[in-house]
């Protein structure tokens, strides 16, 4: 009891602040309804629950690595186009595969060839000049071979063929498949040969140039501790790639029949693993050099971001595509809207009847209980295990982290790509009910950062609480917008304009930072 | 005596600022050595350097037998050496036991370590669940010592162990750091004359970059023409 009437005076400011924002949303009750107050609230849960998925891996990428990755938002896109392009086109998915499975393949060998460059015992010159040479063959190979492997893709300069088309008749109900390409000219086993092979062979040099750089002394004896497991690796994942390639038409037969809410599922693990990848390769190789150049990293990220938006304009194209929602979510008909949670889950109703009004199925109830699933399962792995430790840690303090003696680096690498892959998660989530445009990153990045201002920079809970209120803030402006507000002494009811939602949200941050310098739950520095 | 760690006429920059400029220590095995010298002397940028958190550019460093400089700061961590940093930097955001659990390398024993830590600091086993934000300096102190015993260190690095905290606690302080010393080799860094002297067995004296003293303490105790000199101190 004490420590309770304690910790209220700690944080007066924060408990008044907090109960007055709720006060606030409560009271709009008073100007509406009961179905469109409880509808918008549930509105602004959805919205605060995509924009949350943004901001908490922004906000742990910035809490623990300093960086701001201005390229969240184009991370979040590009999250749902690929998550779009499993879910409608699973077979141009399965040929990548293969390619793909050879590639990464070969890197996980990259301990091995370190064993084996530092083995070479060559020259000076000779070792400065060999991975140039490796790399330019490996180059010339996989640009050889790569083109040859045949890929069942979308065309977007073609009508018939472009995602718009595709998306469309997903729609409808319609997943369609085009005829699957043949190799033209060339047997199968050289074009795979020459990919793996030009893999192996890019991985070598690499690992060359890595050893060119280290001054580290050489290690004795090659066998001791040798690493077996990325051999492991290597092997189970080259299996892959090839039963995926013999099998390659059933398997993309079998996933285009498949039901829309597993196929729903499927695309959203992937998009999410694709995006972890994406993370660890962008930290790994272009945030890692500049951490000493914090100016650098900023145009840095804010070039990828650009250079993101093009790339899936020239793969997808520029018009804007449409996502089917998952069946689960889309029954339409008999006993729908649901009135019960029977009906629900006997018609897998699209809209839920709720106090008179309609509630959507997906939009409203799946996507909050995606955030708070996700809210629930971070703060688990931040509390709960040895890795949460670490970053919690290493967000106040680095240096003594790792003078502790534990890979800050390595940590680095995971929250990145832990964070990118939230990201692209919530770009899926995003996908059936926002719709794909190469420019829908954006503004909910700057929502995010909006709502991590209101939440304070680096804290969790905080970016949890920026994002809901943003959303709720959001929703109430727009339901405002066409019902009307009525203020004493004026005739008219004021209806805000559309410009004025994202005005009211800056306005919120404005006046929590006013009274809260540091944010909701931002630690003072 | 054999020695735990040797320094040999390292050089380290920070930015464009030669900060050290030919400090060489010998820590002989079992004892307490202490580094000396005023404020900004480059005390706490020579610990940072044996480390690797400022990385020298020049010289060795040899940690049982072993060159270290050049390695990243975890592995010479994980080699055993603990460090004490100054300004008591503990996590704040975590829980007294989560500060020592953090600490834990691989097949670590934390119980039987944290037998001798709550022996050695009797008020971190009540503080145990508490934040580190609610802890007192002195407690602060306790708990970063408590955290750089919790790995099977060889070397302790502590820096002003003593800075800031009110007398009684210092000798609270200082006997623990005799009793550890009993199994640990110790390199300290203390600004407070006093305090070395009653703890160390061994001094180097670093001034404006440089080492320009070593010896047995006893014999420094003995010198008062030194220790007006360097370190103003009667």
């Amino acid at each position: 009891m004490g420590t309770a009437i304690q910790a209220f005076r700690k944080n007066r400011t924060l408990w008044i602040t907090l109960a007055v924002l709720a006060l606030l949303f409560i009271l709009a009750i008073q100007g509406m309804s009961t179905q469109d107050w409880v509808i918008t609230l549930l509105r602004g849960l959805s919205v605060g629950a995509v924009t949350f998925l943004v901001a908490s891996g922004f906000s742990l990428i910035f809490g623990l690595l300093d960086v701001l990755n201005l390229a969240h938002g184009t991370l979040f896109m590009i999250g749902a186009y690929v998550g779009w392009s499993i879910y409608v086109r699973p077979d141009t998915f399965i040929d990548l595969v293969t390619p793909a499975a050879f590639l990464i393949a070969s890197f996980a060998l990259i301990p091995v060839w370190e064993r084996v460059a530092e083995r070479l015992r060559a020259s000076r010159s000779t070792a400065r000049v060999w991975p140039w040479i490796g790399l330019l063959a490996a180059i010339t190979l996989l640009a050889l071979t790569l083109p040859r492997y045949p890929l069942t893709i979308w065309d977007p300069e073609v009508y018939a063929n472009s995602p718009v088309t595709n998306a469309f008749m997903a729609n409808q109900g319609q997943f369609v498949l085009p005829e699957p390409v043949p190799f033209n000219g060339i047997s199968p086993a050289t074009v795979l040969t020459g990919i793996l092979a030009g893999s192996l062979l890019l991985a070598f040099s690499l690992a060359g140039f890595s050893r060119m750089r280290s001054r580290a002394p050489q290690t004795s004896r090659v066998w001791k501790d040798f690493p077996w497991r990325s051999i492991l690796i290597f092997l189970s994942l080259v299996l892959v790639g090839i039963i995926v390639f013999i099998f390659n038409t059933p398997i993309s037969l079998w996933l285009h029949n498949l039901n829309t809410t597993w196929m729903f599922l499927i695309a959203m693990l992937g998009a999410t693993l694709i995006g972890i990848g994406l993370g660890a390769l962008m930290e790994i190789t272009l945030i890692r050099p500049l951490y000493s150049r914090p100016i650098y990293q900023l145009m840095l990220t804010l070039g990828l971001s650009a250079i993101g938006i093009e790339i899936v304009r020239a793969i997808w194209g520029r018009p804007e595509f449409t996502m089917p929602k998952p069946s689960l979510f889309n029954g339409t008909g008999q006993g729908c809207p649901a009135t019960s949670l029977a009906d629900l889950v006997a018609n897998k109703c699209s809209t839920i009847s709720l106090l008179g009004g309609r509630v959507r199925t997906y939009n409203e109830i799946f996507i909050p209980l995606v955030g708070i699933v996700v809210l629930v399962v971070v703060w688990i792995l931040l509390q709960r295990t040895r890795i949460g430790m670490i970053i919690r840690a290493g967000v106040q303090d680095r240096e003594m982290v790792e003078a502790l003696g534990i890979n800050v680096r390595r940590v680095f690498t995971l929250v990145f790509a832990l964070g990118v892959g939230l990201a692209a998660l919530g770009g899926v989530l995003a996908g059936p009910s926002m719709g794909l445009s190469s420019g829908m990153g954006e503004n909910l990045l700057l929502n995010a950062l909006i709502a991590l201002a209101i939440g304070g920079l680096t804290s969790y809970p905080g970016a949890a609480a920026g994002s809901l209120l943003v959303g709720l803030m959001q929703q109430f402006i727009i339901k405002y917008g066409q019902i009307g507000i009525h203020l004493p002494f004026l005739a008219e009811p004021l209806k805000p304009t559309p410009p004025l939602v994202p005005a009211s949200t800056v306005l919120l941050m404005v006046i929590v930072l006013l009274v809260l310098p540091q944010g909701l739950f931002g630690r003072k520095e | 005596m054999e020695n735990l760690l040797e320094v040999r006429d390292i050089h380290t920059f920070i930015g464009q600022y030669h900060i050290l400029q030919g400090v060489s220590v010998r820590v002989p095995k079992g004892q307490i050595t202490a580094l000396l010298g005023r404020n900004g002397a480059g005390k706490t940028t020579t610990l940072k350097s044996i480390l690797g958190l400022t990385p020298p550019s020049q010289g060795e460093i040899i940690f049982s037998g072993q060159e270290i400089q050049g390695r990243r700061s975890f592995d010479i961590a994980a080699m055993g050496i603990g460090y004490v940093p100054e300004h008591r930097a503990i996590f704040r955001d975590l829980s007294v036991a989560e500060n020592l659990k953090i600490a834990e390398r691989a097949n670590g024993d934390l119980e039987s370590k944290q037998r001798l830590i709550f022996e050695l600091f009797p008020d971190l086993e009540r503080l145990i669940h508490l934040p580190g934000t609610h802890l007192s300096g002195g407690q602060q102190q306790m708990l970063a010592i408590a955290r750089a015993l919790v790995a099977d260190n060889q070397l302790l690095l502590i820096d002003e162990p003593s800075e800031g905290l009110a007398p009684v606690i210092i000798e609270k302080m200082m006997t623990a750091i005799q009793r550890l010393s009993a199994e640990t080799t110790v390199l300290l860094v203390e600004q407070n004359f006093l305090v070395a002297r009653q703890l160390a067995e061994n001094y180097v004296i670093i001034e404006e970059g440089c080492s320009v003293k070593q010896g047995k303490m006893s014999d420094l105790a003995k010198d008062t023409a030194t220790i007006q000199r360097y370190l103003g101190a009667a």
